[in-house]
């Protein structure tokens, strides 16, 4: 009987141009969006976004040259010189987000270690990307000159402190001092590593963001319009119709869920096939974790979507409420906005996300290389997720049917 | 066949059904005639094991629907007010779907389904799919997924609704088949004339409660209702004449807008009421006979017209 039930609901499912477009089509178009917008397709995962640093030089010191020339080596900035008014102009306009300026004078404020006429401008309106080009510029002018500025700055403290030290002692201690600080260049004080395990395969954060999110989101929408489709048959009177049949209610719900996870498997799985096909995506890495994800991913929202329609009365009511509950579970699972920009306090709210738990599955697997005894945890969490609400809905369901044949 | 005493149910404050009780014996169409509220879907969806009734008891065959409802489920067949089918499917595959879900196997059902869809008249149709019917075949369909596992009761819960008079006329065919060949149809509608046509015996409902049942003979008598012959004349009749007419038959006779009615029973009075018109030289142009009906019985038992509803 529940597999009478699926194979109806699998048909009455394809049969429906609108479910089948809505299902496949659009989280396609949308998952090829988000990637360009989250910047992942075109590169690799070793390669980083172009960030454009406008600077403009006054100091015509070898100094200056230096930092203009170490700065023109990072692969991550896109140098690029322009005059102090098209610099200014720029950030106003937000077109950039950084503007360094080397003033006149470089070299005798080195000397005589007074402050640097070094400055920094950048657009307020664009803090995320000013703070990385701040941090940048302020490392490769420490790399460039900080052994010059700490050895003239301790030479300054020597001659105004002990002036009646002897020369030769003097210059000792600054000889000293410049092999020590030659040996451990400042920017090498705080070395950054990056924590992934090594595979040959590795994915790209972009574009795991960008299908992960995507596709758990779009999951969640058509899972709940194919939920739907049992207030559609309340209404028509096939439900009526069913029950008037030998076959239990529960079954009419397992047979529903059954429809809803087969569905849902099938989604995920194109959307991920297409990932693979137009864009690269890794999926053969860890195929068992894969699919043993994808399975507890589809089962907790297949029972989200089943919980979603046990709750509502009319299909009126469930496009509401499953509109305003998976728009707020993906902006905090972190399915609109990748969790890693978001502030701490945010980052912690969205364990409570469905999203969160598959997307961060999803980069276990892609990006962070874990072992599928690793990953366990998370499809734990999933398959709880799917049985809780489960059980919450059967219980609704009846009372939902004791409402319809009133 | 069908017991039913004292059967209740209330939805919070309202009453829907209170306290009938009807037996229907087997090979009967019985009618539950009664507006639109009056109880009658209540009953059937009590009767069809999908409500369960808050006291008194309904047998079906010797079991108790409430206890017993899953035996109860595999003698009968329900077909809904609404068309409870899936328009994006064929005929075929919605008969084949209801069918499997009432038990049927696929083998059975391949020989059922051509049977019934020549019944229903609809098998060059079969492959079609059911949202490019009209409202008429989609009602034929309906009946005939409620037929797949050869129910011994047939409950029709306002078949015709909506569906033109050709329609209605092959669902009237397709029932009387369906009796001949010994099913128990119980069979609600407000419609007085299909009651008329189709049904042995009737219970009329109204606000929950069963006013009246029996043949429609039997509801005459019990109700005491007369009948009329309505003559149009050609000219006004003065009033003189109608009261010579009156006086010569010794009926009750009226007289209002070029009709005269004479309260009699027809069948015995006809011939007289012509005879006497010629003599009194009152020319006749049309002659109608009211007989009374279940319009008359309802309006006389409940002071309402069932249309009014």
């Amino acid at each position: 009987m529940i597999v009478t039930i699926f194979k109806k609901d699998l048909k009455l499912f394809f049969s429906n141009k609108k479910n089948v477009v809505l299902t496949f089509l659009i989280p396609i178009l949308l998952i090829s969006l988000f990637a360009f917008a989250f910047g992942g397709i075109s590169m690799s995962s070793s390669e980083n976004k172009q960030v454009t640093l406008l600077y403009t030089r006054f100091d015509t010191s070898l100094i200056s040259k230096k930092i203009k020339v170490q700065l023109d080596t990072l692969s991550t900035i896109n140098l690029v010189q322009v005059t102090l008014e098209e610099g200014n102009k720029a950030l106003l306009k937000g077109k950039n987000a950084g503007f360094l300026i080397l003033n006149e004078g470089l070299k005798d404020s080195l000397l005589l270690s007074k402050k640097l006429p070094i400055v920094f401008k950048y657009d307020a309106a664009n803090p995320f990307e000013a703070k990385m080009l701040q941090s940048i510029v302020t490392g490769v002018v420490m790399n460039t000159i900080g052994s010059q500025l700490y050895m003239h700055k301790i030479a300054h403290y020597m001659d105004t402190k002990f002036k009646s030290m002897p020369a030769d002692l003097k210059q000792r201690i600054l000889t000293d001092v410049s092999k020590v600080s030659l040996k451990n260049k400042i920017s090498t004080v705080v070395s950054a590593v990056p924590v992934v395990k090594k595979s040959s395969d590795t994915g790209n954060l972009g574009l795991i963001q960008a299908v992960a999110g995507t596709a758990i989101m779009m999951l969640l929408f058509s899972i709940s319009g194919v939920g739907g489709g049992l207030l559609e048959e309340k209404e028509s009177g096939t439900l009526s119709r069913l029950l008037y049949t030998p076959i239990k209610p529960t079954a009419i719900l397992y047979g529903k869920m059954l429809a809803t996870l087969f569905i849902s498997m099938l989604q995920l799985v194109t959307m991920f096939v297409f990932s693979w096909i137009a864009f690269g995506l890794p999926i053969f890495k860890d195929i068992t974790s894969l699919i043993l994800l994808t399975i507890a991913v589809a089962f907790s929202v297949s029972s989200f979507g089943v919980f979603l329609v046990s709750v509502s009365k009319t299909r009126q009511q469930l496009q509401n409420l499953s509109t305003i509950i998976i728009l707020l579970m993906s902006a905090i699972g972190g399915s609109m906005i990748p969790l890693f920009v978001m502030p701490n306090i945010m980052q912690k709210i969205a364990v409570i996300s469905l999203n969160y738990w598959g997307i961060q599955g999803y980069y276990d697997i892609f990006w962070r290389n874990l072992s599928i005894v690793e990953i366990l945890p998370r499809i734990g969490v999933l398959g709880l997720i799917g049985l809780v609400m489960l059980l919450i809905s059967i219980p609704l369901f009846k009372r939902n049917i004791v409402a319809l044949t009133n | 066949m069908i017991h039913v005493v004292n059967l209740e149910k209330h939805f919070e404050s309202v009453t829907a059904v209170n306290k009938i009780s009807f037996s229907i014996q087997e090979g009967e169409i019985f009618g539950l005639l009664g507006p639109n509220g009056a109880g009658k879907s209540t009953t059937i969806k009590i009767l069809s094991t999908l409500l369960k009734s808050d006291s008194g008891s309904a047998y079906i065959n010797g079991k108790d629907v409430n206890k017993k409802a899953d035996e109860c489920k595999k003698i009968i067949g329900v077909v809904p007010q609404e068309i409870a089918l899936y328009e994006d499917f064929s005929a075929y595959d919605n008969l084949m779907f209801w069918g499997q879900l009432n038990g049927v196997s696929k083998t059975e059902l391949k020989q059922k389904i051509p049977e019934l869809l020549q019944l229903i008249g609809l098998e060059d149709r079969k492959s079609d799919l059911l949202k490019t019917y009209s409202g008429g075949m989609k009602r034929r369909i309906n009946i005939a997924a409620a037929l797949l596992h050869n129910p011994k009761i047939l409950f029709m819960d306002e078949p015709t609704t909506g569906v033109d008079p050709q329609s209605r006329n092959k669902i009237f065919d397709i029932i009387e088949t369906l009796n001949a060949k010994g099913m128990t149809v119980i069979y609600t509608t407000h419609y007085m004339e299909e009651v008329e046509r189709l049904c042995n015996n009737i219970a009329i409902i109204d606000t929950g409660k069963i006013i009246a049942q029996g043949t429609i003979n039997e509801l005459q008598a019990q109700c005491d209702l007369h009948e009329y012959i309505l003559l149009k004349t050609a000219k006004k009749v003065p009033s003189s004449i109608v009261t010579k007419l009156q006086e010569v038959l010794q009926l009750p006779v009226s007289y209002s807008k070029s009709v005269i009615s004479v309260k009699c029973k027809p069948h015995l009075h006809l011939k007289a009421v012509l005879n006497h018109c010629e003599l009194l030289k009152i020319e006749i142009v049309d002659i109608q006979i009211q007989k009374a009906n279940l319009e008359t019985i309802f309006l006389h038992l409940t002071g309402k017209q069932l249309r009014d509803y």
